[in-house]
């Protein structure tokens, strides 16, 4: 029994690119079939078009990093990334917590230390790897985004730099290459926090920041003295001119 | 080659097969970058972890599409993310396009963005990552003939639309 128009129509419809015997014995039965279905080609190929967006170019790299071993940061002891994994698991499962199911946590300071290990070392092994024009053009414009601004002594040593997300929404982790090493910094600009306050965790220290717009959290390692970068990133996190 | 290496093989295969579908994908269902590529990182995270019991490779990509949606689900339970403009979204070979191609497609993009969830969704499966009518019944937990029907009025709203935005001039508008 050959196919009625409503029914090829409604086929080609659900299915432009069949490859159906029926739909293509179908196709050739009339000048009016071939027209609709030459019609939803051509519809197609604008609906994929429309529907192509560009990837981020290092949505792979991040992807395939993933399931590459663990190595350790320059300087770091080999066990020390296992320890880390273990004694924040253990954390993680007191606190009751689980970043994989929810993202839900029930302070900043367990977020930091959860965002911390999801992917605070890789971005500390991604750090001198990028193009560094690059880099800057990147923090102005993300900044921008949360109608802050970066001041240049902390812009000038941002080495890596990527959105992020916080408890109150997406937000900005940085690392910064210093004198004294590698420092990670996660702008928060929806979260308030208690200025000044500290905490450790395995081997590494953080700090919490209170700034004129939003928060940060400052992280080294115990023999840095977070402290000493208080100053560079809350007087350099300012509200854009003319934005409170 | 060891299993370890065999297994980080075997997931690298679908970082590189799907990745780039997944965040087409994600982008269209939430809309922003951002969370598209957090999307996409927790979905292959949680791929690695459960990587053994993918038994199947034909079943690689409706499994992926199944996490990347319940992490979506999650995220969107926590947070209404901030959509991106469809005008923001960047596609390079846009510019190769004619101006009259390039207004059909800017067009569509709007369109697409307010097409009803459940025309959408089945859409995007379909155009985006490939699956056919029996995957997208699987995965939308719905008969093949209803998602048919969705595909079916999805296009057809697709193309009314834009007939409508064509007559009423605004093609010229987003120039």
């Amino acid at each position: 029994m050959s196919m009625d128009y409503s029914e090829f129509k409604r086929l080609l419809g659900a299915d432009p690119r069949t490859r159906d015997p029926a739909m293509l014995r179908a196709r050739d039965t009339s000048p009016e079939f071939r027209e609709a279905a030459v019609e939803a080609e051509r519809f197609e190929d604008s609906l994929e078009r429309a529907l192509r967006l560009a990837e981020p170019p290092d949505l792979l790299d991040g992807l395939r990093a993933i399931a590459r071993p663990k190595t350790t940061a320059a300087g770091r002891e080999t066990w020390w990334p296992m320890a880390l994994a273990a004694s924040l698991l253990l954390a993680i499962t007191a606190a009751g917590l689980n970043w994989w199911s929810g993202h839900r946590w029930d302070s900043v300071e367990e977020y930091v230390i959860e965002h911390y290990y999801h992917d605070g070392l890789k971005l500390l092994a991604d750090s001198g790897s990028a193009d560094s024009a690059r880099i800057q053009a990147d923090v102005q414009a993300m900044f921008a985004g949360f109608d802050v601004q970066a001041a240049q002594p902390l812009a000038d040593v941002i080495s890596v730099i990527k959105h992020c997300v916080t408890p109150d929404g997406k937000g900005i982790h940085m690392v910064l290459e210093t004198g004294g090493g590698l420092i990670t910094v996660i702008y928060m600009p929806e979260t308030r926090v208690e200025d000044r306050e500290t905490f450790g965790f395995d081997d590494q220290q953080a700090l919490l920041v209170q700034l004129p717009h939003g928060s940060a959290a400052i992280v080294g390692t115990g023999t840095q003295n977070v402290a000493d970068y208080y100053a560079l990133v809350h007087d350099s996190i300012q509200p854009l001119p003319g934005r409170t | 080659m060891s299993n370890e290496t065999g297994r980080q093989a075997r997931f690298n295969l679908l970082a590189q097969s799907y990745g780039a579908d997944l965040y087409r994908y994600a982008m269209w269902i939430c809309r922003d970058d951002a969370l598209a590529k957090d999307l996409v990182q927790e979905t292959f995270l949680r791929a690695w972890k459960a990587l053994d019991k993918l038994k199947e490779k034909g079943a690689a990509k409706s499994w992926l599409i199944t996490i990347l949606r319940r992490e979506y689900a999650r995220t969107f339970e926590r947070k209404v993310p901030k959509f991106t403009d469809v005008d923001a979204l960047e596609v390079p070979e846009d510019k190769e396009l004619a101006p009259d191609d390039r207004a059909e497609i800017t067009l569509l993009r709007r369109n697409i963005m307010n097409l009803p969830e459940k025309y959408r969704e089945p859409l995007l499966m379909q155009v985006v990552m490939g699956l056919s009518c029996e995957e997208i019944s699987l995965e939308l937990e719905i008969s093949k003939s209803a998602v048919m029907t969705q595909l079916f009025r999805a296009r057809e709203q697709l193309k009314a639309q834009l007939q409508q935005d064509g007559v009423t001039g605004n093609v010229h508008g987003l120039f």
